[in-house]
């Protein structure tokens, strides 16, 4: 790291400080009453408290469980499907305004319908957190596999190379930074449909640990999950893209 | 009978021998006649080069030769069997090497994919990829990514990943056309010293009048509209060519006041 990023990175901690810094100033002022609003120092010993019980070790790992097995079957189905009908022209024209209705429909419009179906299960959940998560990947292998340079296609076949290694050789590395972009998108959908699922069907998480500690009037506690959610969202998307820059070095190497 | 006499023999039976014909072949492609009733032979160890203005149907014959286009009629053959599709024994080098190579394979990578399609063994991979790289002037790049390599390298990298396929023929469209002169120059005498000393056959397709009469053992020019052949040039010069006496030669300035004649007739 250089210099300048140096100071940058020193920078952007200085405002996240203050902001912290600032909130503790609004709590301890009394600008907002501390039933709805609890300084950091607060919510940080409810942190401190909740995991030492276990409690919200639990509920991590609970939404981190929704989250995982959603996004991982979103990643699988929306994988697949895309190559298949991103590989086909006569696919993509049959199944693209399918497609173009269900992609801007809300989730959270199916999920009554998915209760209906399934229950208040964890089934219900996966379906529904893999339902919303499916589409960016979706959408994005399919353009990946759409995009392909043809002269590809034709080294392929003057190589003589069998339909499998050219979706395994060819397609798929081709379609990788997309689709990649894709799963790094549908993470947070998958979160965010983690916790919708867990404050709705009451499912172990950290959903429904904020909503408890909301209708208890345990602001610190409910605090302290919402961090806790925040940190998910970050955590996992750093991990995500250090596998993309990992898979991708290609891309850097030239620049 | 002397030696010399037999060989001379040897070599002319071989010249009356044809590995790919053209025969009546017409390509017709979205209600249009790009090729017309073309007949073409290519001899086994020729030097072929096709010329002709733009849109004249070179690229296309070469594709039809390739396999990756069928005639509408007419046929086209490879050792007397008509060709459907593309074969191992025929190697295509593509203009566009930046597109033909994959960005997300090293050099080594891109040539071991010819290997991986042919079914070498992954422990021979690595002596032949090396041995490949060297016989293209690339060694020691083995580990670099397409987008690390000059234009000059992609392509050299793209003729060592045709070569990786052992073929017997070389079909080469305007490979080096989007080169700079000098470079240019340092790949043709490559592309003959690799050629000549394998007895490969080549039809190579170019835009350069003088490159073709540099290259080739014949030369073709096609006329345009549709695609058909204009004139056809033996080229006597001496062998090996080279850049500085070839192109002084008074034969070579005959054949290429001959060919420039040609094609400004055929530009109107």
């Amino acid at each position: 790291m250089n210099r300048a990023a140096i100071l940058w990175r020193v920078a952007s901690i200085l405002v996240a400080g203050s902001f912290v810094a600032a909130w503790q100033l609004i709590a301890d002022l009394r600008l907002v009453s501390p039933v709805f609003l609890p300084g950091p120092d607060r919510a940080w010993a409810a942190l401190v408290r909740g995991f030492s019980s276990g409690d919200l070790a639990g509920k991590l790992i609970g939404t981190l469980e929704h989250m995982a097995y959603g996004w991982l079957a979103a990643s699988i189905a929306g994988i697949a499907l895309g190559a298949l009908i991103g590989s086909s022209k006569v696919m993509r024209a049959y199944v693209a305004p399918s497609l173009e209705f269900l992609r801007p429909l809300p989730v959270s419009a199916i999920i009554p319908v998915a209760i209906a179906m399934l229950g208040l299960t964890q089934g219900m959940a996966l379906f529904v957190i893999a339902f919303g998560a499916i589409w960016p990947i979706m959408l994005a292998t399919i353009h990946g596999f759409a995009a392909v340079e043809p002269r590809l296609y034709e080294v392929a076949r003057s190589l003589q190379m069998s339909r499998a290694a050219i979706i395994g050789k060819i397609a798929l590395p081709s379609a990788l930074p997309d689709i990649l972009a894709g799963m790094r998108l549908s993470l947070t959908v998958a979160l965010i449909l983690s916790v919708v699922c867990e404050i709705l069907a009451g499912l172990d998480g950290l959903g429904q640990w904020v909503l408890l500690s909301a209708r208890a009037f345990r602001s610190a506690d409910l605090f302290a999950g919402v961090i806790l959610l925040g940190a998910t969202g970050y955590v996992t998307s750093i991990a995500v893209s250090l596998v993309e820059q990992r898979l991708l070095a290609w891309q850097t190497a030239a620049r | 009978m002397s030696v010399v006499a037999r060989l001379d023999e040897a070599r002319a039976a071989r010249r009356q021998k044809t590995l790919i014909a053209f025969n009546a072949a017409t390509l017709r492609l979205g209600g249009k006649t790009i090729i017309e009733n073309l007949d073409l032979q290519v001899r086994p160890g020729e030097f072929l080069c096709i010329v002709g203005a733009s849109g004249c149907g070179k690229t296309t014959a070469l594709r039809l030769a390739a396999g990756l286009y069928r005639p509408t009629s007419g046929s086209v053959t490879f050792d007397g069997e008509p060709v459907t599709a593309p074969r191992r024994e025929v190697a295509i080098v593509f203009q566009d090497y930046g597109k033909a190579l994959l960005p997300w394979r090293t050099a080594a990578g891109n040539i071991s994919l010819a290997l991986e399609a042919a079914r070498v063994p992954a422990r021979e991979r690595g002596a032949r990829i090396e041995a490949l790289l060297r016989k293209v002037g690339l060694p020691g790049h083995a580990g670099k990514y397409p987008t690390e390599m000059s234009g000059g390298m992609q392509q050299r990298l793209q003729i060592a990943r045709c070569l990786a396929q052992e073929p017997s023929t070389l079909l080469m469209d305007e490979p080096f056309g989007a080169l700079d002169a000098m470079t240019r120059q340092g790949l043709q005498d490559e592309v003959l010293s690799l050629t000549q000393a394998s007895q490969t056959t080549v039809v190579f397709v170019t835009h350069d009048l003088d490159e073709a009469i540099y290259l080739g053992d014949r030369v073709i020019g096609l006329l345009p509209h549709p695609g058909r052949i204009g004139i056809e040039l033996d080229i006597d010069l001496p062998r090996p060519r080279d850049q500085l006496a070839t192109r002084e030669h008074p034969e070579f300035l005959r054949l290429r006041r001959q060919l420039f004649d040609f094609i400004k007739a055929t530009e109107h």
